[in-house]
Parts: structure tokens; C-alpha cells; sequence
């Protein structure tokens, strides 16, 4: 009985591909698989990684991001420096070894490949071939256009983040060693793309909560066209102004409290309104050691012991992540009631000279596993915070830089949109137009966007990344920070992914 | 009546000739005989593997004769895969371990009988009550797949596989139930086992029927204590030290002191008290059916408070013949009752750390009157009372083991020369595991406590059946075997999860079948009786690989050539046996992980890890990664050997040199981002290579007839290197305590595997490590991961093994001694604890290893990757020793008593710092102490 030897699998959360489509819920279950791999690291709980040889936390899509954007930069440290890869990412001291970089590149390329494999599966023969019923089929362009969106979302990141990725579609094998894309033919791939999918693609605010729709597609094209000069050499600020524009038209309003943005009710208060594109997060159901989770418990102060306040254990992760003094030294005496402003200082000092004294530096209070109602949510330790990947105050601040760098717009709807976000964080100093300067831009999008995963590719952009005429504490691994050489506006191909493309070619200075 | 010389038992089937005539008879079932003889005339009785005795008749009316075991045995039968050998006709490395050789002590898992026994095997077994062992031969032959070897019960060979609620897949097994081991080491002898022979096989062969009765207890009782802690401070020296301030430049809250001294290793370790009894009893039922039944009871308890491992083995064994010994049937079967309670090991971490100036208890404490560091009924954050942790956690697990075997082995009536064997085996474990924590444990979790139950059960079934055929041709013995094997594993389970949390859900778990089918053949051709040839062929299929890829070939060649049968040494006094063997073949792996990788699959997430689409949960499917050219991992070895025996056997053993190349390696390695669904799948990437050299001697130092001395002494030499990896990339393995997802070891091409990858450590000029100060390897002034560099790795290059039976008059002393040369530790335990800054533990004190005063190292982070942790972990053991008295013929009935008394664990002799140097792997995280046991014990025979 050698026919014993093929065998099928026997577990109930396994399904042969063959079988899957039998049953038509299972494309918007596919479909689901894309985002949620922004969210989850495995199918089998938290600590669960379908990325191997590095911890599953470390690949989680929206923390590596966190990382890579944030604790790069100067506003975030995170004070257990022997969790691998943070102490080289927060002194500016990594190196293509690096396990944080090597979940960032994988986790991406892993929603290129989910892409990918959804559009194979979607495509007109094999639809007709299984007899799709036209119900499906009506859903299935909108399904398409997400998943290329999605894709085209990691490409963006792996464009800002490491100049380059391996460019795979649909049409590729499986196992293959493809080809490179550097910045250039990225951009013009995702601007396509992005434009392509246009018509395909719900409207905005009209999709489902937690699926993709115009606006994101808009988010993401206003990115490229503002970040245009550092990633293509062109000056595309009025293309930026133009999905600005978009955005802002599709009726975004901001959330009537700042801090809803950050809650464990994001997803239902009137929060819904202002975010554009969330990574969910659930303590019961959507468990993951993501953002919002590591920025929740970490952010519990080592003295103060506030956990219970936003709904975590009380000693949280003990005094995991503080502020360095730069971003601290933001909030003069103009900013001691603004709603943005959760700085904690009693008892701390603005310096922190030993990164494992957790005592020292000052702490925030920005996100929360509370609700708007004064509620909490279902867990202690994985919170139901939504990471707000996209949300309309980064938009109007988008709005008001391409103005100021002549893309064209309107110089009092630049001011409005400013004093819009201090309005709405209760701050009385609203800003006149002589205020409205590329520096003000800078710190006011520290002051909104703070530990939202903006930070380095605002710096990059302002020229403050590397080089020395702004040095922040540890930049450089020097307390008082360090000039940094222009190499380190590109991250490090990791070693592990060179390895295995050919193709793919270690950035300079590395 | 003809008996055994040294058990008394009668033998059957004795030749008994009145020498220089034909005239002669046979001993029969119970080895009584008779024969018409006359004065003068010489009997001659002979056996195969015992010496011929003559004895001259002088008128007697009984003659009982006491065979003596032929000293030479090299007809002694060998165990080999599907038949049997005598050492004479081996061609391939085969050794064999009976029950006279075994390794006494505090026995009760059988690998440990083997310990220190044989070239080329070694066995670590960690300090938990019945716990399983890593077995390696050769130092295995893989890096990524298994590294176990095969392990066939009679005939039946078993999952290496576990099930949560045992200690191990030989744990359920009772050690007294064996009465051989044969270890088969190089491709010649393991090729008929095709796809699972690469780690080398070892055959248990159970105890038998016999005709004659026989009954025997054994009873045994062992008292175990510590004989080493971790140094920490004493709760004075902890004050002291607090006191002192600042540290690591910050000022201590020296309010958090408590006023107690309690030394927490002491409170969580103990000393134990185990004992094992077992009856057997042997003989003929109804007075023809030859049968063994035999009960075995094993109580041991862990030093670690609370654990202990109980087994009960029921074992029946019915050997009858029918057809005038034309068809022999064996049925073995098997009833093992397993009942663990499993200490958490974590606790010794924490009994390490906690802060030896609080005491264990605290009436007004709400967490069950257990001190904990809390501020009123709130728990602060820090390690929590390691006595409370064990005392309130009562996690157990029952798992049931039915095993067993019937084998039919029929000589054709019309064709004596052909034998059919057929072999039908079962094994099936089911293990339940309950884990239940006391709602008073101390949380500030609004679900408090755990209470969950996990259900699993494995199967195994097997059917073999084989033709051999054996004829002598003019001056050509031929034996001839051709079968087909068919085999299934199976997995399943489920687990309720915490029902005292309803966020937690029950869940299910299935794996795929596993199969392997193979068909098998091997011919063995003896010319002359001096020049040997054995040629074995598999042909095997798996499950785990694709249709395209599932079959594998594995052939084997040997040769060997009995020099001392030749004229010029027949007749020397000096060589009383040497051998020549070489041996060439081709062994696979498909032990991997994987089953069905190379289906296209998707998986919906557990109850926890869906999304949400609209705030509605939707059961997200993700594709899993795929490989569908996944194939066989080969293992091709030679091996050139020498069988030696000197002074009419007084002195033998043998030497072999081996190499094996392992090719196509089943290695997990990355694949190109975006090409998969994951990043990194297994494939077929890489080659590993393993040279070795195993010398082994035996020698009976003096053998006069109430005084023998035999020592045995084994050496074996491993080089182990990685040819080729993936690309050339390096990978990283071996995580350690310490942060998250830190790694010390490395495969490189060129490199022996797991070697340390570590920053080399910068001294000052009174030679005092400059802490995070590192030699800068690269020359680029940046202290960074390029920095690190390779220095040794966890594998011994030099084993040794020796072992020693003394027997004088009535007295009986054995003892063994094991050594492990060039093997390094990395010492986690300090890397991860000895720094000042450990002292704050998070909101409260905590203790730390003594050796911190030797680095006065302040950050755990800035030193952990420091080639100051990595230790030389050489060692000389002597494992055990026992002395013995044995009382004979007290009565009719009672035939011996032997009373022994001994010591397990006797000594260690080390260079390394840490607790003790025999770890898994080379990364020294707290494994489970060994005890020191004195042992007594008794065996009666009736």
C-alpha cells in the first residue's frame, strides 16, 4: 500500500489550497490573510512566527516600523538594550546583521508574496474555472485592488527604508531569485500602481473598517510625492498638495479628543473618523506583540507604576521606553495644557546618561488599552489599541510642508489646518502665518505624530538625519549624540536576505 | 544435567559424544540427558558459545557438567537489523551490550545502561527524575534534522517523538526487561534500515521465555542528595552589599531589605528518596508454552520540590514452537503506566535571584500566606517566591504506554533453508497532562491562577515480513534476506486552556500521518570462512517529501577478512583473532519537522490570532511556505576497521576509522524575500563532515576461578566540520537567556557546528576584564556584530570510557569512569545574572552569582556576548560504583541472594566554574542538578 505515502493534512486549521476554494467565503478570508499579516506574526498565537531565525515580536510588521522610524531617531529609547538588534537601532550602530532589519525586509516582502498569491488565485480563468458565482465576482476588483495596494504599501516601505527589494509579482515563480528594484524604479512602479488600482478601489471611508480604500492609496502617494526629492531627486510637492487634497476632500474629520486617536476604542469612537488606514490590534482576538501593545506596557513608568491607567499591568514592562530630552525639550510652557503633551517629569530627570537606568528620562502617556468611556480593554498584557498607521493630522501637516516648499496650495488653509490640530489638543497658542516656517513643520509634526512611525523619514527629509547639524542624545552612540554619516539615511540589506538573492547587492558604506 | 556456568540455569540442546565414536545424545528442554556409557570412556560436551568440557566416566550415576562461557565469544550471537550474526561473521561495526555488561546504579531509563559503554556513543541524561536522554552516535550526522538515533525494540522501531505528560520516549520503558542492546554504527551495519540509519541504530532486544522456572526480585533503594549550589550572596553579604552603596550608579532603596536569611536553593532543592522493585518470573505454562511475566515498580523523587516520576510496567513475553520448532512465535506486550509531577526548572533561576533577606512565608501575605515583594495586596514587579511558585503550581502528567510486538518466524517444512518472518508491532501512548495553579498565586491578573488539561496520543504501527535464506554451498555459506516494511506514526491532541480564563480557548491539534514504507535485501556470502562480503540494499519511501521525491536508495557494501583464520597466524599463541573490515554506504534522513511541506496549504489562525474586518472577527488565512522539491538528506560513510584479540581472547576490541559526508542536507535556510511564505524553509542545502576514530579494548586482567578482573576501556576521536551552507551564509543558532532572541553560536562553512560566536574580551594591565571593552577584529573602530569571532563549539573531540568488574570470591565491585576532553560551555548562567546591575530587579532587590566579584561587570547587556563566559568544560565523571556479596544456594528454592550497596554521581572533575559541565548543547542555563545517590539493594533468585 505504497498510496498510503500521500498523505493530507489532518489539522483543522490547515486546508489544501484545492480544497479552500471550494468554499467562496474563503477569498475574503485570503484577502484577510494580507492584512493581517501587518498585525499577526503566525497563525498560532502571539508568540508564534511564520518568519524564522528571528523572535516573533521582532518581525511584527508595525513594531519593526516603530523601531526603524522612531527608536532610530529622537523622541523614543528603550531601556532593555539586550533585547537584540534595539541597543544598535537606538545608537545608530547597525549593521546588516541586524534581526530588527531582517523582520522589517521579511515581514514586508511576506505581504508581497501574500499579494502576489492572491492575485494568482484570483484571476479570471481560475475564477471561471471554479464556477465563482457572480456574487463574489462583483467583490473581486475591489478584493485585487487592495491586495495591490497592499503590496504596493510594502514596497513604499522598503523604498524609504532600505532604497531597494526584490521585485516579485504575480507572474514570478515561487522560489525564484528575482530581480532588484532600486528607488527609482519603485517609485515609478508604486505611482503606477497606486494609479491603476484607482477606479477598482472603494471609495474612501466607504470600505469596511480595517480595509483599505482611495484615500490610502492617496496616503501613499502623497508620501512618495513629498519624500520625492530624497528618493527620486524630483520635486513632486504639488502632486503632493493635489492627494492631499484628495484626502482631505473625502470628508475626514479630525477626532474630537487628540488622544482617541490612541485608545482601545480607536476602532469605534470618533476616532474612525480621522484615521485612514488602522493595523488592528485585539486582546482576545487579534493578539499580537505589535506597537501598540510594546508602546503601551512599555510606556509604564518604572517610579510611577501607572499601568492600571491604561488598562495594563500595573508595573507595565517595567520602565521599557522613555523620551530622550530633545523631543522632551518640544513642549515649552505654550504646550503645558495641550491635549498632545502627555509627558510625565515628576521625580525624573530630562537626561538620560545610563540608557538601563529606567528611573531617569522622561516618560509619556500617549497610548492606551482605555476606552473613551472610561473603560478598559479586554486584556492586560495585548491590548485593543489600533495602530494608526495613516490619519488625517499627518495630512494636513503633509499639506502645509509641500506648501511651504512650493508645491502650490493655499498658505491661510496651511495655517488653518495647523491650528485645526492645536484647536482640537485644546492648545489656546494657534500659530499665525509668519509662524508657518519648514522648521516649525518639523517640530509641530514631532509635537502631533510622535511615536507614530514618521519620525527618521521626517528627518531625512529635513536633512537632519545624519550629518551633524542636529545631534540628539545617543545619536551616534554618544550621549550627547554624534554626527552620522550620510550611508545611514539607507538602512543595511540584511546579511540573511542578501544571502539568498544574488540579485540583491549590499547598500553603500556597509 | 547440563547448566550455564555462572546463572545455573540448565541448557538445552547440549551436544554429549563419547569422544572418538559417533555415538552421542542431546540435552533436552531442561538439560538432563542420558547416554549408555562405559568406564574410561570420554564425554565431550559441547555448545555453541561455551567452551567444550571432557570429562572421563569412572562409574558415576549422574554427571552434571557447569559449562563455562566461551572465553573467545566470537560466536556470539550479534543482533543485527532483521536477523542475527555472530561477532566472527560481522562485517560491519556492530557491537553488542548484554546484561552481565550493563551499567549498574540507579538505572531507570534503559539508555542509561549503555552509558559510557560503547566508542562512539555518548549519552547525557539531565538530573529530572526519569528523564530522557540525548543519545548521539558518532556525534550524528546532521545539523538541521535529527541528530537521534533509530531505536527498534524488538523489531519494532519507535518514534523519536514524545508526549507532553512523559519525561521521555525510553522513559515509560523498564530498564530490567532488557536483556541486550546491539548498536549498529556504520553504513554497512545500518543500511538495511535505509532512511533512518544516518545517527546509527540501536536494537533492544527484550528478555524471553524459558522452560525451566525461574523467578527473581530486585529491589533497590537510593537516597540522593545536592552536592553543589550556584554561589549567590548570603543574605549578609547581600546586605552588606546594598548597603554599599551606590551601584551600577544608582543609589539602592535600602528600605526594600528584608530582615529575614534564607538561602532559597536550599528551600527548593531536597534530598530524595527513590526505590525500584521488580519481580520476574520465568518458565513453561501449561508446561509447554515457554513464558516471561514480570512487574516492575520505579519511585523516584527530583530534587527539585515536588517533582517525581512513578512507572509501573507490566511485561509479558510468550515464546512457544510449533511444528517441531518449524514455526516459532513471539508475543511481547507491554502495559506502562507513567505518572509524573513536573517541578518548574524555571524556579531555580529564581531561587538564584531572590532576595535571601525575606523569608519564605508571611502570615498577613494574601498570596497564601507566602512572602511576596508587594505593596498590600498588590504585587510589585520581580521575581516572585520560588517556594510559593513550585508549592502552588501542581502540574502532572499520565501517560499510558501499550507496546509490544508478535513476531512468527516459520522454517519451511519442505525447504528448511528458507525462513519466513513476519513482525506485526504496536505502539500507542496516551498521555493526559493537567496544569493547575492555586488561585492564590501571586498576580495582579484579574484571572488568577490556571487550570488546564491537554490530551495526547501517538500511535505507531508496523508490519515487516522477510524471507531468509541460508544454505552453504561447497565453500560458500550464503545467506540470503529480501523483505518489505510498512509504518505509521500518527499525532494528535487537545488542550482546554486555562478555564479560569475566558479569554483563553480549547484547541485542537492533528499532524499529518507520517509513513515510511521499505523494501529491503542483503546478501551475505562467506568464502572459505575467512573472507566475508555482505551487500544490503533499501529502497525507501516517506510521506514527508512530494511524490516526485519520496523514494530513496541506500545501498551498502562490506568486506572483511579473518586473518587468523589464515595458516600463518592459525596456530599463534600470541593473535588469537584479528579482522580486517571495510565498509562503504549510503544511509538517508527525513526526520524533519515538516510533514507536508511540500503541499500547497493555507492556515486559518487560532482563537487568538484572527483579524478583524468591520470590527467582525474573520478567520484569516494565510498560505504557509512551501517547498516541493524537498528530498532525502544522504549520508554517505566509510569505515575501515580492526577486530583484535590477543592471548587467547584475554585482551581484545577493535579500531575504526570512519568518515561520513553528509550531502543535501535537510538544512532550513533562507529563500529569497517575497519568493515564499516565509522567509527561510527547509531545503536541501549544505554538506557536513564528521572523520572519527574509535579504539576499544576489553581485558581480562586476571581470570582465575574466584578472582576475575576485566576492565573495558573505550576512546573515540570526532572532528566535526560544515563543508558547505546555503549560499555560504553564515547562521545563527543557540539562543540564550538574556534579552530576547540572543544568539552565541554560529554554523559556518569551514567550522565545526554551533560553534561560539563572541566579542573577545579586552583585560587591563592587572589582567581585569575592562567591561564592554572588546577587541576591535575588524579594524573599523566600531565595536559591532562584526566584531564577533568563532572559538570552539559544545562537542567533545575526545571521549572516553572505562569501566571495571572485579569479582573475588563471593564479592562483586564495578565501577565506571567517563571523560568528555575539549568540549566548551558558554556559562548563561553567569552571562545572563553575574552583573551589579541584576540586583535591581525591577521594583525590588534581587541576588546575584558570586563570580560578579571576579568581572565586577555593572551591565548585563554590555557583557553578555563576552568570550569571558566561554569555558573549557573537560570533565572526568566516575558515574558509578557498586559492591555486591552474593549468598549462594540458601535453600532449595532460593538459589542466590545478592546484596550490593554503590554510589551514583561518585565525582566530577572540571575546570569549569558553573554547577556542572555536561550540558545540552553548550549553553549552561540552570539544567536540573544531579544528585549524589547512595544506593542499596538485593536481588533474589529462586
Amino acid at each position: 500500500c505504497t498510496n498510503d505515502l500521500n498523505i493530507t493534512p489532518k489539522d483543522d486549521q490547515t486546508v489544501l489550497s484545492e480544497d479552500l476554494f471550494k468554499d467562496e467565503t474563503a477569498y475574503k478570508q485570503v484577502l484577510a490573510g494580507i492584512y493581517a499579516n501587518l498585525a499577526l506574526t503566525g497563525t498560532d498565537g502571539a508568540g508564534s512566527s511564520n518568519l524564522k531565525n528571528i523572535d516573533a515580536g521582532t518581525s511584527q510588521f508595525g513594531r519593526v516600523l516603530l523601531y526603524v522610524q522612531t527608536l532610530s531617531a529622537d523622541q523614543m529609547i528603550w531601556s532593555y538594550e539586550n533585547d537584540p538588534g534595539t541597543r544598535e537601532i537606538q545608537r545608530n550602530i547597525w549593521t546588516a546583521q541586524n534581526p530588527l532589519l531582517l523582520g522589517m525586509f521579511s515581514r514586508a516582502h511576506l505581504s508581497i508574496a501574500l499579494a502576489n498569491n492572491f492575485l494568482r488565485e484570483t484571476t479570471d480563468a481560475k475564477l471561471d474555472e471554479r464556477n465563482v458565482s457572480a456574487s463574489v465576482r462583483s467583490d473581486m476588483p475591489a478584493y485585487r485592488a487592495e491586495s495591490r495596494l497592499m503590496r504596493a504599501m510594502a514596497y513604499y516601505y522598503m523604498m524609504d527604508i532600505f532604497g531597494k527589494a526584490n521585485f516579485v509579482t504575480e507572474d514570478d515563480p515561487l522560489n525564484s531569485q528575482p530581480p532588484v528594484y532600486g528607488r527609482a524604479e519603485l517609485f515609478s512602479f508604486i505611482e503606477s500602481e497606486l494609479k491603476d488600482i484607482d477606479t477598482d478601489l472603494v471609495d474612501a471611508r466607504q470600505n469596511e473598517y480595517g480595509r483599505a480604500d482611495k484615500a490610502v492609496a492617496y496616503m501613499i502617494l502623497a508620501k512618495i510625492y513629498l519624500n520625492a526629492q530624497v528618493y527620486i531627486g524630483e520635486d513632486h510637492y504639488s502632486d503632493c498638495i493635489t492627494y492631499c487634497n484628495k484626502i482631505i476632500g473625502s470628508g475626514y474629520t479630525l477626532a474630537s479628543n487628540y488622544l482617541y486617536n490612541f485608545m482601545a476604542d480607536n476602532n469605534t469612537n470618533d476616532a474612525k473618523n480621522e484615521i485612514i488606514f488602522p493595523i488592528i490590534s485585539d486582546g482576545l482576538t487579534t493578539q499580537n506583540y505589535g506597537p501598540t501593545t510594546v508602546m503601551i506596557n512599555g510606556s509604564v513608568g518604572s517610579i510611577e507604576q501607572n499601568g492600571t491607567e491604561v488598562g495594563v499591568s500595573q508595573g507595565g514592562w517595567g520602565g521599557a521606553l522613555r523620551v530622550r530630552k530633545q523631543f522632551a525639550n518640544l513642549w515649552g510652557a505654550a504646550f503645558a495644557n495641550d491635549d498632545r503633551n502627555t509627558i510625565i517629569s515628576d521625580g525624573r530627570s530630562i537626561d538620560i546618561t545610563d540608557i538601563s537606568d529606567k528611573d531617569s528620562g522622561y516618560i509619556v502617556q500617549k497610548y492606551s488599552n482605555a476606552t473613551s468611556t472610561g473603560g478598559f480593554g479586554v486584556d492586560q498584557t495585548f491590548v485593543d489599541t489600533d495602530f494608526p498607521l495613516f490619519r488625517l493630522a499627518d495630512v494636513y501637516l503633509m499639506y502645509a510642508e509641500a506648501f511651504l516648499r512650493g508645491g502650490g496650495g493655499d498658505q491661510a488653509t496651511a495655517v488653518g489646518y495647523i491650528n485645526a490640530l492645536r484647536t482640537r489638543a485644546h492648545n489656546p497658542n494657534t500659530i499665525t502665518s509668519s509662524d508657518l516656517t519648514l522648521d516649525f513643520i518639523l517640530d509641530e509634526r514631532a509635537r502631533e505624530l510622535y511615536w507614530e512611525a514618521h519620525r527618521r523619514q521626517d528627518l531625512i527629509r529635513f536633512g537632519k538625519f545624519t550629518g551633524g547639524n542636529y545631534n540628539w542624545a545617543w545619536k551616534g552612540n554618544g550621549s550627547n549624540g554624534i554626527s552620522l554619516p550620510s550611508y545611514f539615511n539607507l538602512y543595511p540589506i540584511p546579511t540573511a536576505s542578501m544571502a539568498a538573492n544574488p540579485n540583491l547587492t549590499q547598500n553603500p558604506g556597509y | 544435567t547440563v547448566t550455564e556456568q555462572s546463572t545455573s540455569i540448565p541448557l538445552p540442546g547440549v551436544n554429549v559424544i563419547i569422544k572418538g565414536t559417533s555415538t552421542g545424545t542431546a540435552t533436552d528442554f531442561d538439560g538432563n540427558y542420558q547416554i549408555n556409557v562405559k568406564n574410561g570412556d570420554v564425554l565431550v560436551f559441547s555448545y555453541v558459545g561455551y567452551k567444550s568440557t571432557e570429562i572421563t566416566y569412572t562409574g558415576q550415576l549422574t554427571l552434571d557438567v557447569a559449562l563455562e562461557e566461551n572465553a573467545a565469544q566470537l560466536n556470539e550471537v550479534v543482533i543485527i537489523g532483521y536477523g542475527s550474526t555472530t561477532k566472527k561473521d560481522a562485517t560491519g561495526s556492530v557491537e553488542s551490550i548484554t546484561e552481565k555488561d550493563f551499567t549498574k546504579g540507579n538505572i531507570v531509563t534503559p539508555e542509561n545502561l549503555l552509558s559510557g559503554r560503547i566508542a562512539g556513543v555518548s549519552i547525557t541524561t539531565s538530573g529530572a527524575p526519569g528523564s530522557g536522554s540525548q543519545i548521539k552516535i558518532r556525534g550524528g550526522s546532521s545539523i538541521n534534522a535529527s541528530n537521534d538515533p533509530l531505536i527498534i525494540i524488538d523489531g519494532l522501531p519507535i518514534d523519536n517523538n514524545g508526549v507532553s505528560g512523559s519525561r521521555g520516549v525510553l522513559a515509560s520503558i523498564n530498564p530490567n526487561d532488557i536483556d541486550s542492546f546491539s548498536v549498529l554504527k556504520d553504513a554497512s551495519a545500518t543500511a538495511i534500515y535505509g532512511s533512518r540509519a544516518s545517527n546509527g541504530v540501536i536494537i533492544i532486544v527484550t528478555k524471553k521465555g524459558k522452560s525451566t522456572f525461574s523467578a527473581t526480585y530486585d529491589a533497590q533503594f537510593s537516597f540522593g542528595e545536592l552536592t553543589d549550589r550556584i554561589d549567590v550572596f548570603s543574605a549578609s553579604e547581600f546586605r552588606q552589599l546594598v548597603n554599599s552603596q551606590p551601584i551600577n550608579g544608582t543609589t539602592m532603596n535600602t528600605s526594600l531589605l528584608g530582615a529575614a536569611s534564607t538561602d532559597w536553593q536550599n528551600e527548593i532543592f531536597r534530598n530524595t528518596f527513590s526505590n525500584q522493585h521488580n519481580v520476574s518470573l520465568q518458565g513453561a505454562l501449561f508446561k509447554a508454552l515457554p513464558a516471561r511475566f514480570s512487574f516492575g515498580v520505579t519511585n523516584q523523587q527530583g530534587a527539585l520540590l515536588t517533582s517525581k516520576f512513578e512507572r509501573r510496567n507490566l511485561s509479558l513475553a510468550l515464546n512457544p514452537t510449533f511444528f517441531d520448532n518449524h514455526l516459532k512465535v513471539n508475543l511481547n506486550a507491554n502495559l506502562s503506566y507513567e505518572d509524573n509531577r513536573f517541578g518548574d526548572s524555571g524556579q531555580i533561576g529564581a531561587a538564584i535571584h531572590y532576595d535571601p533577606t525575606q523569608p519564605i512565608y508571611d502570615p498577613a501575605s494574601p498570596f497564601g500566606g507566602y512572602y511576596q515583594h508587594r505593596n498590600g495586596n498588590i504585587l510589585l514587579l520581580g521575581t516572585t517566591n520560588p517556594v510559593a511558585s513550585l508549592l502552588q503550581t501542581n502540574n502532572t502528567g499520565d501517560s499510558n504506554r501499550t507496546y509490544g510486538n508478535l513476531n512468527f518466524d516459520y522454517k519451511f517444512h519442505f525447504l528448511p533453508e528458507l525462513r519466513a518472518v513476519l513482525n506485526l508491532g504496536y505502539d500507542e501512548t496516551e498521555a493526559k497532562t493537567i496544569n493547575y495553579t492555586s488561585t492564590l498565586v501571586p498576580t495582579n491578573d484579574p484571572v488568577k491562577g490556571n487550570s488546564s488539561r491537554g490530551f495526547q496520543t501517538r500511535t505507531n504501527k508496523l508490519l515487516d515480513g522477510y524471507l531468509t535464506y541460508n544454505k552453504e554451498f561447497n565453500k560458500v555459506r550464503t545467506e540470503l534476506t529480501a523483505g518489505y516494511s510498512y509504518q505509521q506514526f500518527t499525532n494528535s491532541g487537545s488542550n482546554t486552556g486555562n478555564m479560569r480564563d475566558p479569554g483563553s480557548f480549547p484547541s485542537t491539534f492533528a499532524d499529518p500521518n507520517v509513513v515510511l514504507i521499505g523494501f529491503f535485501g542483503r546478501a551475505n556470502l562467506t568464502f572459505l570462512d575467512k573472507y566475508l562480503l555482505t551487500l544490503t540494499y533499501r529502497r525507501d519511501g516517506t510521506s514527508r517529501f512530494s511524490k516526485d521525491n519520496q523514494w530513496g536508495d541506500f545501498p551498502a557494501a562490506a568486506v572483511a577478512w579473518n586473518i587468523s583464520d589464515e595458516d600463518f597466524l592459525k596456530d599463534s599463541k600470541v593473535i588469537s583473532n584479528l579482522k580486517l573490515r571495510a565498509g562503504y554506504g549510503i544511509t538517508g534522513q527525513q526526520a524533519v519537522n515538516e510533514k507536508d511541506i511540500f503541499l500547497n496549504r493555507y492556515r486559518g489562525g487560532d482563537a487568538n490570532s484572527q483579524y478583524q474586518f468591520n470590527n467582525q472577527v474573520i478567520n484569516s488565512l494565510i498560505a504557509s511556505e512551501i517547498n516541493p522539491n524537498l528530498k532525502w538528506e544522504e549520508t554517505a560513510t566509510i569505515e575501515f576497521g580492526i577486530d583484535y584479540g590477543l592471548f587467547n581472547e584475554r585482551l581484545s576490541g577493535s579500531l575504526n576509522f570512519f568518515q561520513k559526508n553528509s550531502t543535501d542536507l535537510l538544512f532550513t535556510a533562507s529563500v529569497a524575500d517575497g519568493t515564499n511564505f516565509s522567509n527561510s524553509i527547509i531545503q536541501n542545502i549544505g554538506e557536513l563532515q564528521i572523520q572519527g576514530i574509535e579504539y576499544s579494548l576489553n581485558a581480562d586482567v586476571v581470570k582465575q576461578d574466584d578472582f576475575n578482573v576485566n576492565f573495558n576501556f573505550n576512546a573515540t576521536f570526532l572532528d566535526r566540520k560544515i563543508k558547505k551552507l546555503a549560499l555560504g551564509q553564515d547562521v545563527r543558532t543557540g539562543g540564550i537567556a538574556g534579552g530576547t532572541g540572543n544568539n552565541i553560536q554560529l554554523l559556518r562553512e569551514g567550522e565545526a557546528p554551533n560553534s561560539f560566536s563572541v566579542f573577545k574580551q579586552l583585560y587591563d594591565v592587572s589582567g581585569n576584564p575592562i567591561e564592554g571593552a572588546y577587541v576591535d577584529l575588524n579594524g573599523d573602530n566600531i565595536i559591532n556584530d562584526d566584531d564577533r569571532y568563532l572559538k570552539e563549539s559544545p562537542g567533545a573531540n575526545v571521549i572516553l570510557g572505562f569501566q571495571a568488574n572485579i569479582d573475588y570470591k563471593n564479592f562483586d565491585l564495578a565501577f565506571n569512569l567517563r571523560a568528555n576532553l575539549g568540549n566548551y560551555v558558554y556559562n548563561n548562567v553567569n552571562s545572563s545574572n553575574a552583573q551589579y546591575e541584576r540586583i535591581q530587579d525591577n521594583a525590588v532587590l534581587a541576588n546575584l552569582p558570586k563570580s560578579v566579584l571576579n568581572t565586577n561587570f555593572q551591565r548585563t547587556s554590555d557583557v553578555i556576548i563576552s568570550d569571558i563566559y566561554l569555558e573549557d568544560a573537560s570533565f572526568l565523571k566516575m558515574d558509578n560504583i557498586t559492591l555486591g556479596y552474593t549468598f549462594n544456594n540458601i535453600t532449595k528454592d532460593l538459589k542466590s541472594i545478592r546484596l550490593w550497596a554503590g554510589v551514583q554521581n561518585v565525582f566530577t572533575i572540571t575546570n569549569y566554574s558553573g554547577l556542572d559541565p555536561e550540558v545540552f548543547d553548550g549553553i549552561d542555563n540552570l539544567i536540573y542538578p544531579r544528585s549524589r545517590n547512595v544506593l542499596v539493594g538485593a536481588n533474589f533468585k529462586f
